[in-house]
């Protein structure tokens, strides 16, 4: 099979995507992946010269909006209810950077 | 008591609640008692929602109590189910992934507001692939829903908790999302009817989003006329979703016309596509023929992009569902993996032990294709596809009014058949070129496969906004085939005298009917 | 360290700016209807929108759309009639959906620029002669504006555990989502910006005109304006771009304008070494003076940027765009142009009475008064100099509120033109005014400080003045003229400050003759 991506690759784009992927995982994913990227070349192989994308699958549609009115939304218990940790009314992260390197 | 209510059409329990035949409460406890009978077996639900069942019922009897039920629509007193991809105030989201496993949601998505508004009784949640990531619910971390004609056998996904559930009579109608296949495949599978409508017909607000310019909710249901009530109700511009638009028609209004004058195109390239099984390619030229017989023009059409549409619906779905899935990071909701010091840790723990191997794939593939390097070999091009593929459907629907085809090449494959995910998604390969052009689509059921004994379904396809085409013809096919046709394990004798119709077999060939017996023989 | 002027000799900085601005005139936020508001009380302005709960949609603000095209013409904008948003992807919990929803490429407004005249003595930071050089020692130049963008505002962190509140050696962070989904302007400049004055002033006519347009408030300290700054340094006479290094979040005109000059100071003595500038992310440090890296969050520069498709693409017709045209306010720079046309104020003069909408709209007001007309440049002086200074003496003065009123201001300076105070006598009213809430003219007769300008008293004051001199008075006529100073003193001191000093002057020349 045609090799797109290498482990190595795929272990960045986990990194990226922020998914813990295991040494033994590595392997079956980057084998996937390569597969499943043989099956998209098609599109590559296309001549799209010219050809506007459609990014939208809307027609015409265009300059939807809303107007600027304040609506209820959440109360506080509702905002925070399915939170894993709160505390002082907001929702907590580890640390961002780990402590002083 | 529970099967002749769970082989009842929409139309039927609304007529009987009219009628006083029953009350909405004792025939919301049949209905609930009929899941958890049937459910042992089929797993078509995640959660049961008695109390807002009840509540609902306790509703419509008083409605029906004081005389405001008659000027209710025609869902009132319907019990419906929702695939667990729609926020339901105060009920689990699970996505059937563990990311979501306890995740209880603060609102209603406005699809099943809508049911809700029309009357409909909520009886549950139903089991889909994780995320809808995948066609036959095995990758539901909840475990398999099992396809109601034979439970060896997958019902189709992504929604087929909700496909099941109506095939197997415990609920008349359940909605569902299609991103690339997720409603018709399984309706196919399970012998029901499906309907993707138009993007843009249905709202999307609420519903967890797989590939938002691919995603659109239908109904499923036993009959035709069930489908169109339902999408009658949950049609229409939400302020909420900006892709939303305005529609406001009574999809029921031409189901008794007939197809004569009809131009119904089919696709002579898709006929012969390899991987083609001969049961599904006989029961479609036999549809095609019974159509003609009843007036209707066949004209054949080209869809000639229609062989890019796999690639590029694997590269649109993954990238949007890449980053559609980012917001799933153990902050705000979902799952967390506790105890870690830095917020990268937390974070990659979490996502890797809370999304299964799927979603892995799918996130892994989106960030690759989006990547600034890649963008321009996949991403792009596979929007300027979908410009290709769109234009082949509207200089297709120049010729014809609707047009008619497989909805997947094979009937229903046994549970773990197909491990290998390339191979799985070239299954999709008649459903999402409707998905990347945003046209409707629908899986009408077309009786059993010669071969196989399993039902088979017809793909009717629809101009952009003109979905009442394809109900028109669907009417067509059932009043051939039969309709209301529960899973022959769950249709009791009282089921088979309220079927309207006799089965018949998907080649066409006359009152062939399968007996349950044939179909389930040596399988247990 | 190396002066800023001597690392401007040899080394040219290039600099550009990213200037944020919320949009904080709006009732709601950009892409969800909860409260525009971020003040309050924790997670108490959210929706499943900007918490980025499952199945939520975003649903942008028309009147946002109508904010930036009005900035995008108050800018020379070009406004793009076919825009898009687009998902900019980054895993970090200060945006919801771990993506933030702007633009692409293409933006609602492309292609502008402003003219900023530098007045001395900050235009000697330019060592270049500048072409358009003013007889005020002033010049002009011309900043393009690359774009302006329409986004969602992130939300805000506390950081806990670290030294005073900073992410560095935090155990954990809590977040407010109020902030997240507010809508947020964002223009980036061309990097065509030559001194640190030139950034400052670039920031300062950018908030006149949002002001003037009054869709936000643009508070540097609270946090709704605020401003990226990016620097690199070339040597003089060539053309090659260096490494440049950006400062962050900067939250005054003073700093921006201080922390650039630091960075040139810093990257001129790398590179005049002989080495090399590190691209970085720095902050600066106001107590310190001195810019320090930065830690930051991004661990990739690949956004993954693409449209989004939950929201439609814009199409702005003509219609729509002359529509908002005819919203415009009249500008500073109109307003200025006109001060100076119907009422022969100077450019200077023009240019700072438009700087603050606040100062404007007295300035204005005063004008309609009677007489006001040919009072126009002392009034100009008093809303200038004595009213700014009186803004940093008094504390909770708002000019416009209170006992100062349009009418006494004009009837103050008339005072002066009548030389009926002295100007030094028109601080003192002034301040007056404030603290007792009466007339100028009021004040003047309680405080006793009418200006002696009638020549026979005067005259008995010089008298006795040569009388009780005759030595100094000798001087003077023997040629040390140097004296006049002496006697205007004494004369003064007499009069306990309120004599006329032109008439007194006129008076002690005549008479020591």
């Amino acid at each position: 099979m045609k090799k797109y991506v290498s482990e190595s690759d795929v272990a960045d784009m986990a990194e990226y995507a922020r998914i813990g992927l295991s040494d033994e995982e590595l392997p079956k994913m980057t084998a996937d992946l390569n597969g499943i990227i043989d099956e998209l070349q098609v599109i590559r192989q296309y001549d799209l010269t010219g050809v506007t994308p459609t990014f939208h699958p809307i027609g015409d549609l265009s300059n939807v909006s809303r107007g600027d009115e304040v609506k209820p939304g959440l109360t506080h218990d509702e905002a925070l209810k399915n939170a894993p940790k709160t505390e002082d009314g907001g929702f907590v992260v580890p640390s961002i950077l780990g402590g002083e390197k | 008591m529970s099967d002749i209510f769970g082989t009842m059409s929409a139309a039927q329990i609304h007529q009987g609640l009219a009628s006083k035949e029953f009350s909405a409460a004792e025939m919301t406890d049949a209905i609930l008692s009929g899941i958890d009978a049937a459910d042992k077996s089929i797993h078509a639900f995640l959660q049961v929602t008695p109390d807002l069942a009840h509540e609902a019922a306790q509703k419509i009897d008083q409605a029906i109590a004081s005389g405001d039920f008659e000027s209710m629509g025609p869902l009132a007193g319907v019990p419906c189910a929702y695939k667990d991809n729609m926020n339901l105030r105060d009920t689990h989201t699970t996505c059937a992934s563990k990311m979501l496993e306890n995740y209880v949601s603060p609102f209603t998505a406005t699809c099943v507001q809508d049911t809700l508004d029309a009357g409909c009784i909520p009886v549950g949640k139903t089991n889909m692939d994780e995320f809808a990531f995948g066609s036959t619910t095995e990758s539901s971390v909840f475990g398999p829903t099992k396809n109601p004609w034979d439970q060896t056998r997958v019902p189709g996904g992504s929604s087929g908790g909700s496909a099941a559930a109506v095939a197997a009579g415990m609920v008349p109608v359940a909605l569902g999302s299609d991103t690339g296949g997720s409603i018709r495949q399984p309706a196919g599978f399970c012998g029901v009817v499906g309907v993707k409508p138009t993007y843009g017909v249905v709202s999307r607000y609420g519903v967890v989003a797989f590939g938002s310019s691919l995603d659109q909710v239908g109904p499923f249901a036993r009959n035709v006329h069930d489908a169109a009530e339902m999408l009658n109700a949950i049609q229409g511009r939400d302020p909420k979703d900006c892709t939303s638009q305005q529609s406001a028609k009574d999809f029921t209004a031409n189901l008794d016309e007939g197809v004569k004058g009809m131009k119904v195109g089919v696709v002579p390239a898709f006929m012969e596509s390899e991987g083609l099984a001969p049961e599904v390619k006989n029961a479609i030229e036999a549809a095609a023929k019974h159509l003609e017989d009843a007036g209707a023009e066949l004209v054949e059409i080209e869809l000639p992009n229609a062989k890019a549409a796999i690639s590029a619906y694997y590269v649109l779905g993954p990238c949007e569902a890449f980053s559609n899935l980012a917001r799933f990071d153990s902050v705000r909701y979902g799952y967390c993996d506790e105890g870690h010091k830095t917020l990268a840790e937390q974070y990659e723990a979490s996502r890797a032990k809370g999304f299964g191997a799927e979603a892995k794939r799918r996130i892994m593939l989106g960030s690759y294709l989006l990547s600034a390097n890649e963008y321009h070999n996949y991403y792009y091009p596979a929007q300027q596809i979908r410009t290709l593929i769109t234009q082949d459907y509207q200089r297709a629907f120049e010729k014809v009014d609707v047009i008619l085809g497989p909805v997947s090449p094979c009937t229903a494959f046994k549970l773990g058949e197909i491990t290998d995910p390339a191979t799985m998604y070239l299954f999709d390969m008649f459903t999402v070129p409707v998905n990347i052009s945003g046209n409707g689509g629908m899986s009408v059921p077309l009786g059993l496969g010669k071969d196989s004994s399993m039902p088979v379904g017809a793909q009717l396809i629809c101009p952009a906004f003109g979905d009442e085409n394809m109900f028109r013809v669907a009417a067509e096919l059932e009043r051939c085939y039969g309709s209301n046709t529960v899973a022959p394990d769950f249709a009791s004798a009282a089921q088979a005298n309220a079927s309207a119709g006799a089965n018949a077999s998907a080649d066409g060939s006359a009152s062939a009917a399968v007996s349950a017996d044939d179909q389930k023989g040596g399988t247990r | 360290m190396i002066s800023l002027e001597d690392a401007m000799k040899e080394w040219e900085p290039v600099i550009g700016l990213e200037c944020h601005i919320e949009l904080t005139s709006l009732d709601s936020k950009m892409f969800c209807s909860c409260k525009n508001e971020h003040g309050d009380a924790p997670n108490t302005n959210v929706c499943p929108v900007c918490l980025g709960m499952p199945g939520a949609l975003p649903s942008p603000n028309k009147e946002a759309i109508k904010d930036i095209v009005l900035t995008g013409l108050a800018t020379n904008c070009d406004i793009e009639k076919h825009t898009m948003f687009y998902r900019k992807g980054y895993m970090y919990p200060d945006m919801a959906k771990n993506f933030q929803i702007t633009q692409g490429p293409k933006a609602f407004c492309m292609r502008g620029h402003l003219d900023l005249t530098i007045d001395a003595p900050a235009a000697n930071e330019r060592v270049d002669i500048p072409e358009a050089q003013g007889k005020d020692g002033s010049y002009t130049t011309h900043i393009g504006i690359h774009l302006i963008h329409l986004e969602e505002d992130a939300a805000k962190m506390v950081h806990v555990g670290g030294r005073e509140g900073r992410i560095e050696g935090a155990t954990h962070s809590i977040i407010d989502y109020n902030r997240a989904g507010t809508p947020l302007m964002e223009l980036v400049t061309e990097p065509e910006m030559h001194t640190p004055e030139e950034a400052r002033r670039f920031m300062e006519k950018l908030r006149e005109i949002v002001l003037a347009l009054g869709i936000s408030d643009c508070s540097m300290e609270n946090g709704s304006m605020r401003a990226d700054g990016n620097v690199s340094l070339r040597r003089r006479g060539t053309e090659k771009l260096g490494t440049k290094t950006e400062l962050k979040n900067i939250n005054s005109f003073k700093n921006l304008h201080d922390g650039l000059a630091f960075e040139i100071r810093r990257q001129a003595e790398i590179l005049n070494e002989g080495a090399t500038v590190l691209q970085e992310t720095r902050h600066y440090d106001p107590s310190t003076k001195h810019t320090i890296p930065m830690r930051t969050k991004e661990t990739a520069a690949d956004y993954r940027m693409f449209p989004d498709p939950d929201l439609a693409p814009f199409d702005l017709s003509d219609e729509f765009i002359d529509e908002v045209r005819a919203m415009l306010p009249e500008l500073p720079d109109q307003k200025a142009e006109r001060y100076q046309k119907d009422w022969g104020l100077s450019s200077y003069d023009a240019r700072n009475l438009v700087k603050d909408p606040t100062i404007t709209a007295f300035f204005e007001a005063c004008m309609k008064q009677k007489d006001a007309q040919k009072l126009v440049k002392p009034l100009a002086n008093l809303l200038i100099n004595d009213v700014a200074q009186l803004g940093n003496e008094v504390e909770d003065f708002t000019l416009g509120e209170g006992p100062l009123t349009p009418e006494r201001a004009v009837s103050l300076v008339g005072m002066v033109d009548a030389q009926d105070i002295s100007t030094k006598q028109m601080y003192e009213v002034l301040k007056f005014i404030v603290d007792e809430d009466k007339d100028p003219a009021t004040i003047v007769k309680e405080h006793g400080m009418k200006q002696v300008s009638d020549t026979s008293a005067l005259g008995a004051v010089v008298d006795k003045v040569i009388a009780d001199n005759p030595d100094k008075v000798a001087a003077y006529k023997g040629g040390k003229t140097g004296l006049l100073g002496f006697f205007m003193g004494q004369c003064m001191k007499a009069l306990k400050g309120q004599g006329n000093p032109r008439a007194l002057n006129e008076l002690l020349r005549q008479k020591l003759q």
